[in-house]
């Protein structure tokens, strides 16, 4: 690429004349080029040419083109700083210029340019920014802005802050005498084209601003704007929102309307409960030990490794949703100087196919694609530029198929077969007492389908790693959940013995679910292998989007019966999942679906029916909740539509049909002790968030250092808040069926306890609970262990990090492995200080006095020297039913939600939220509390903005820019967690699984919360908009 | 090829070069993450002559004799250095891969500015994306520098 940097503004305009292409702060390219536009030849620098500053002048206010946004934004002046707010994030405001943003065309600055009036002046003189919209000729040099007496912007995007723009509305107005002398309005903004609505500001001037009919207002501009539909919102939704934005924000708020929110009669007395926090828990509070190396930048995860040998690796993508391979041909890209092995499936010297559950994904596609992310062919080169051009190289004949686009259609008869054995991959029923029956008594039903999305983990460190030869095999070295399961996975596909295969699976920067199946470790194992280097392998974020697993989109369709009293009768459940063009743990997702098919709460009649389908729609699989948090927000919303009908309180509903402590499970299956509902429901009743209503609680929130205050979030003039709260019922471990065990062991080396323990870190602190749990039940310091994880030369294989097992077998391996260890420390240590062992204690740092009350240590974990390994294995604990699956142990919470919903956008925000947890003991606080607001935050954004829609097999987000995981603006302003930690006397099952908690029922508490607000409840997640605001309509 | 000043040492890049890229695959400086390359996520967050900028925006032409603070450097700048410690006394983190990235937006904001708003701090992290933890526990680190930063000065 040329990057010309000219000396004046005629030579700049001479090189774009002839070809190049200016920038000034250059933040909008790469942008564009990830939505496939190309890189110029020739960039020309015009960012050092352009006045830059802000002039206040006789007629007007005069902005320099080359002034960056964020200067912009902190100089206060009418309209425009506040749209420069929104435009982007501060990091790109200080890159991105005025004049850049109109230049580009599409910058939501657009409409609140054309609301100022702004002249703009270039070097072939002076036009208004309309002419020069519709004919942009020359480099922008200034821009005036006459401001006038009112103004009013809006920017409507997908999330609250840092997002692509829906439309942006901008206006202004004067008045004389009382009288509408001058009024300006304007929309634009991401698809929509920039246009000022003349019509309309015809219509409005001199009327007095109390005269003016809000509702023709409102109609007429509807029918000025002009806007498109997309595949996130319509052009109804686009249009009404203007308008209403421009109506409220010129002539003031429609009036409200006043709900029935949901009654909430006494308070109910909470169990005994641990407030998270470090203020609150003190000496519980400690640092994790992975902290400070994070913080500082200094862990080195997979994906960071580099060593000068190391080659780098490509995927060749299908790029075609579903097609058979006919031909490929990689001699060209074999040809390719630089280039070291290119692999196909006839590399293959094993099985070509994985899957945790039946091996129907390809390692390399060898006769047909199923999905655009499928790959066809993998590269090994000198750097990624040449890796590059090899892809490009790659000749791949395709005969295209039609493409399964949606479930129903896959099950359809006449469907085309994504895979031979047909679409539907899995059915499951389950059947209780008698439906019609059940039926007879009913009074009130509510019936209804609950929509959930296609979510992305969005790990912030996407797929990749390293693998290299090492002896006479492999090590591959990729972020995973299970790297005894991954060797064995890869050992399939190479035929290569496991004892030759290494697999490294931690440190991961995030994983929900998402890397627990293989991810690129074929692709990468097969160039290491060929080329008998060490490569590396890195997905980009539009690769990953792509390509890998996400959350099972569901249709949930409940119909659920209760009698006058409330006691629900009857209930029949049909679910939808879409699988995607692969299995993996698709099935078991739907299963734990099924499994919670009527949530914690006693039901004798029912019918459910789930369906599993493959479809061309990406690939499904594993995500954080695993089913039960979608099965959760039918169930729990279904509750609260009930109880409104019967005329209970929400809580005095959920306590009129919870199952008893004791009884048989959903599928009838013997449940272990310590169930905590009536618990949760207590604690939920007795919550300030809860009694506080839509005004909140005047306090709330965990005591905290450097706040500036602790109160719960205010809602605006435009808001309606309501509370709402749900019960969690998660069940956890793999299951009766599958296997579900662990090898675990303790030994002393280098003067450090070494837990081995095959578990990964994926963020959630499984290395401080084994330094916690350690520490706790031996008495030596946290420090004083070291864990051994997620390296299968290591450490022991533990089973996989899901399905909230790991802080069981963490409590557990330690449980059965301290009392031999302890000894033989012990013994070790009378030995050497001819001491009899009942005087000795272990103490932080070594061994110590038994009998002190502050034991420090007389000998030291170095001086005792190696303590061979003190190994356990155990099975999760599992449940009597084996015709399906089903799970034993089950964790249990409630989560409350104060929502506000906007009047004008239909867009929610969440206030507070608040969760309590019965998990059984708090092994380390700060990762306990760190699941729930994680989980939270993940299900908030399940809720209200992540989906990945898909058109035609092919995804529309490609990328961070339209897939919206929640930023910093989204989250509550307060969250409140606590532990209920007691087990019943005797449980001898330890903690219960708190990664999945956090997620599990936040969904559903923010319907419940809605429907307090408006009198409706939303069933698609995420929420759309356009739906809050028919629902606010239909509910007047 | 264009010089800047990389953690106070000198340093190259091509004009034409992204400086994520350059640092993470020519450098091999890998602290600086990449998780979008767009701009969206903030991972790549460096301070760009104090101010912070997003590494995949930059290219080399973009910082001719610029002065540019990675991760690696964040220890140097007296902000960056109490919100280490604040942040790992409020376990800011979980998976840690968005951590260069968040650390460096706020370094630079309170090196400018040591006692912004709660508001502030939200607004300086609008551009960085964390997965894991929900923001929370991160702004408690942030809420706690700056108080450590004011007990510094009183
Ligand atoms: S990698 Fe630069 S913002 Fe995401
Ligand atoms: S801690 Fe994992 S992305 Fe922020």
């Amino acid at each position: 690429m040329r990057i010309s940097r000219p000396e004046t503004l005629a030579e700049a305009e001479a090189l774009i004349a002839g070809g190049g292409v200016p920038v000034a702060g250059g933040s909008g390219f790469q942008l564009e080029f990830s939505q496939g536009a190309v890189a110029p030849a020739h960039y020309v620098r015009i960012g050092h040419l352009l006045p830059m500053g802000i002039y206040r002048e006789i007629d007007g206010l005069c902005i320099g083109a080359g002034t960056p946004l964020e200067e912009i934004r902190q100089a206060g002046l009418p309209l425009l700083s506040e749209a420069c707010r929104d435009v982007a994030a501060p990091n790109i405001r200080r890159l991105a210029t005025l004049g850049g943003n109109l230049a580009w065309g599409k910058g939501c600055l657009i409409p609140a340019l054309i609301a100022l009036d702004a002249t703009v002046e270039t070097r072939e003189g002076e036009v208004n920014i309309l002419d020069y919209l519709a004919e942009p000729k020359g480099i922008v040099l200034y821009l005036t802005l006459r401001p006038l007496a009112r103004q009013t912007w809006r920017k409507i995007g997908l999330r609250q802050a840092f997002t692509a723009s829906i439309i942006a509305s901008a206006g202004a107005m004067t008045l004389e005498r009382g009288k509408i002398t001058a009024v300006r309005l304007a929309v634009g903004g991401g698809a929509t084209p920039p246009q000022r609505l003349q019509t309309v500001e015809d219509w409005l001037i001199g009327q007095t601003p109390e005269a003016v009919d809000r509702d023709i207002l409102r109609e007429r501009l509807e029918q000025a704007i002009s806007a498109p539909d997309c595949a996130f919102r319509s052009a109804r939704y686009r249009k009404r929102v203007a308008a209403a934005a421009l109506s409220a924000g010129l002539f003031g708020l429609p009036e409200r309307h006043a709900i029935r929110p949901v009654s909430r009669p006494k308070a109910t007395i909470p169990p005994e409960l641990t407030e998270l926090s470090r203020a609150d828990g003190g000496a519980r509070w400690h640092t994790r030990p992975d902290m400070p190396a994070k913080i500082r930048g200094e862990l080195t995860y997979l994906t960071d490794r580099r060593s000068p040998d190391m080659l780098v690796g490509r995927i060749l993508r299908a790029g075609r949703p579903h097609a058979r391979i006919l031909s490929i041909d990689t001699a060209k890209a074999e040809a390719l100087d630089g280039v070291a092995a290119v692999v196909t499936h006839r590399d293959i010297k094993g099985l070509n196919g994985f899957g945790i559950l039946f091996q129907d994904q390809p390692a390399l596609c060898a006769d047909k694609v199923r999905y655009t992310g499928d790959p066809v062919a993998a590269v090994a080169a000198v750097d990624a530029e040449t890796a590059a051009r090899a892809l490009a190289l790659i000749e791949v004949i395709y005969e295209d198929l039609p493409v399964v686009t949606s479930v129903e259609a896959a099950l359809a008869e006449e469907s085309p077969a994504v895979h031979e054995r047909g679409n539907l991959v899995t059915e499951v029923i389950h059947d209780k007492g008698d439906l019609a029956a059940g039926w007879a008594e009913a009074v009130h039903v509510v019936e209804d389908t609950y929509v959930t999305p296609r979510q992305m983990h969005g790990f912030m460190e996407t797929e990749g790693g390293w693998a290299a030869p090492e002896g006479e095999g492999l090590v591959v070295c990729v972020g995973g959940q299970h790297g005894a399961r991954d060797r064995m996975q890869l050992s399939r596909i190479l035929a290569l013995p496991e004892d030759k295969l290494r697999v490294i699976t931690s440190p991961t920067g995030g994983a929900f679910g998402g890397k627990d199946e293989l991810t690129v470790q074929p692709a990468l194992a097969l160039l290491a292998q060929k080329s008998g280097r060490p490569v590396r392998l890195h997905l980009s974020r539009a690769e990953s989007v792509e390509a890998g697993i996400k959350r099972n989109p569901m249709w949930l369709r409940m119909k659920t019966g209760c009698d006058a009293r409330g006691r629900i009768v009857a209930q029949e459940v049909e679910v939808l999942s879409d699988s995607g063009a692969y299995a993996s743990l698709s099935p078991g997702v739907l299963e734990t679906a099924m499994e919670h098919v009527v949530g914690p709460y006693e039901v004798g009649n029912f019918h459910a029916r789930g369906r599993l389908a493959y479809t061309n729609n990406g690939i499904g699989g594993a995500f954080r909740g695993f089913g039960a948090n979608q099965m959760t927000f039918a169930i729990e919303c279904q509750i609260d539509r009930l109880a409104e009908k019967v005329g209970l309180d929400p809580i005095a509903m959920r306590r009129l049909n919870l199952r008893r402590p004791g009884s048989p499970g959903v599928l009838g299956q013997k449940v272990a002790p310590s169930e905590r509902l009536i618990e949760m429901l207590d604690a939920a009743g007795a919550s300030p968030l809860w009694r506080g209503g839509e005004t909140g609680p005047k306090e709330f929130g965990p005591k905290e250092f450097g706040a500036e205050e602790m109160r719960s979030e205010e809602i605006g003039p435009e808001e309606i808040a309501g509370v709402g709260m749900a019960l969690n019922y998660q069940g956890n471990g793999l299951g009766t069926i599958p296997e579900d065990e662990a090898d675990f062991a303790l030994a002393l080396k280098g003067g450090k306890i070494e837990a081995r323990c095959g578990l990964d870190e994926i963020g959630q602190g499984m290395v401080a609970s084994l330094h916690a749990a350690i520490s706790t039940r031996l008495g030596c310091g946290r420090d004083d262990v070291s864990a051994i994880f997620g390296d299968t030369k290591r450490a022991p294989d533990s089973g996989s990090t899901t399905a909230s097992r790991g802080g069981y077998v963490v409590w557990r391996g330690v449980e059965e492995t301290a009392p031999g260890f302890t000894a033989a420390l012990l013994e070790r240590a009378s030995e050497l200080l001819h001491r009899p062992i009942e005087e000795l204690a272990i103490v932080p740092g070594g061994i110590g006095e038994a009998r002190l009350n502050q034991p420090k240590p007389v000998l030291s974990f170095a001086e005792l020297g190696e303590i061979a390994p003190v190994q356990a294995h155990y099975a999760f604990p599992k449940s009597d039913y084996f015709k399906g699956n089903a799970r034993f142990i089950f964790a249990f919470g409630a989560t409350l939600a104060r929502v506000a919903v906007n009047r004008i956008t239909g867009a929610l925000r969440i206030l507070d939220l608040e969760m309590h947890t019965a998990a059984g003991p708090v092994i380390d606080m700060a990762s306990y509390l760190g699941q729930m607001e994680g989980g939270l935050v993940q299900g908030v954004g399940f809720t209200l903005t992540e989906d990945m829609p898909m058109v035609k097999g092919r995804p529309v987000a490609k990328n961070f820019d339209t897939y919206m995981m929640p930023g910093v603006r989204d989250v509550p302003g307060t969250m409140r967690v606590t532990a209920h930690e007691g087990l019943d006397p005797g449980d001898p099952f330890g903690p219960r699984g708190a990664g999945e908690l956090g997620i599990g029922a936040v969904t559903p508490a923010i319907a419940n919360a809605v429907a307090d607000a408006i009198g409706r409840w939303p069933v698609v997640t995420p929420f759309p908009p356009e739906m809050i605001l028919d629902l606010m309509e239909a509910a007047r | 090829m264009i010089r800047f000043t990389l953690n106070g040492q000198p340093a190259e890049i091509a004009p034409d070069a992204m400086l994520l890229a350059t640092l993470r695959e020519n450098i091999g400086a890998t602290g600086t993450k990449a998780g979008c390359e767009i701009g969206r996520c903030g991972a790549c967050t460096v301070l760009c002559d104090g101010a912070p900028m997003n590494a995949c925006l930059l290219m080399g032409w973009q910082i001719e004799g610029s002065e540019i603070t990675t991760i690696e450097g964040i220890g140097t700048l007296a902000a960056g250095a109490v919100l280490i410690r604040a942040m790992e006394i409020e376990n800011g983190f979980q998976c840690g891969y968005c951590a260069p990235g968040v650390m460096m937006s706020l370094t630079g904001l309170l090196s400018r500015d040591p006692a912004p708003s709660d508001a502030g701090l939200e607004e300086a992290l609008e551009g960085n994306i964390c997965r894991c933890t929900g923001y929370h526990s991160i702004l408690r680190g942030a809420r706690l520098a700056r108080k450590m930063l004011k007990d510094e000065t009183t």
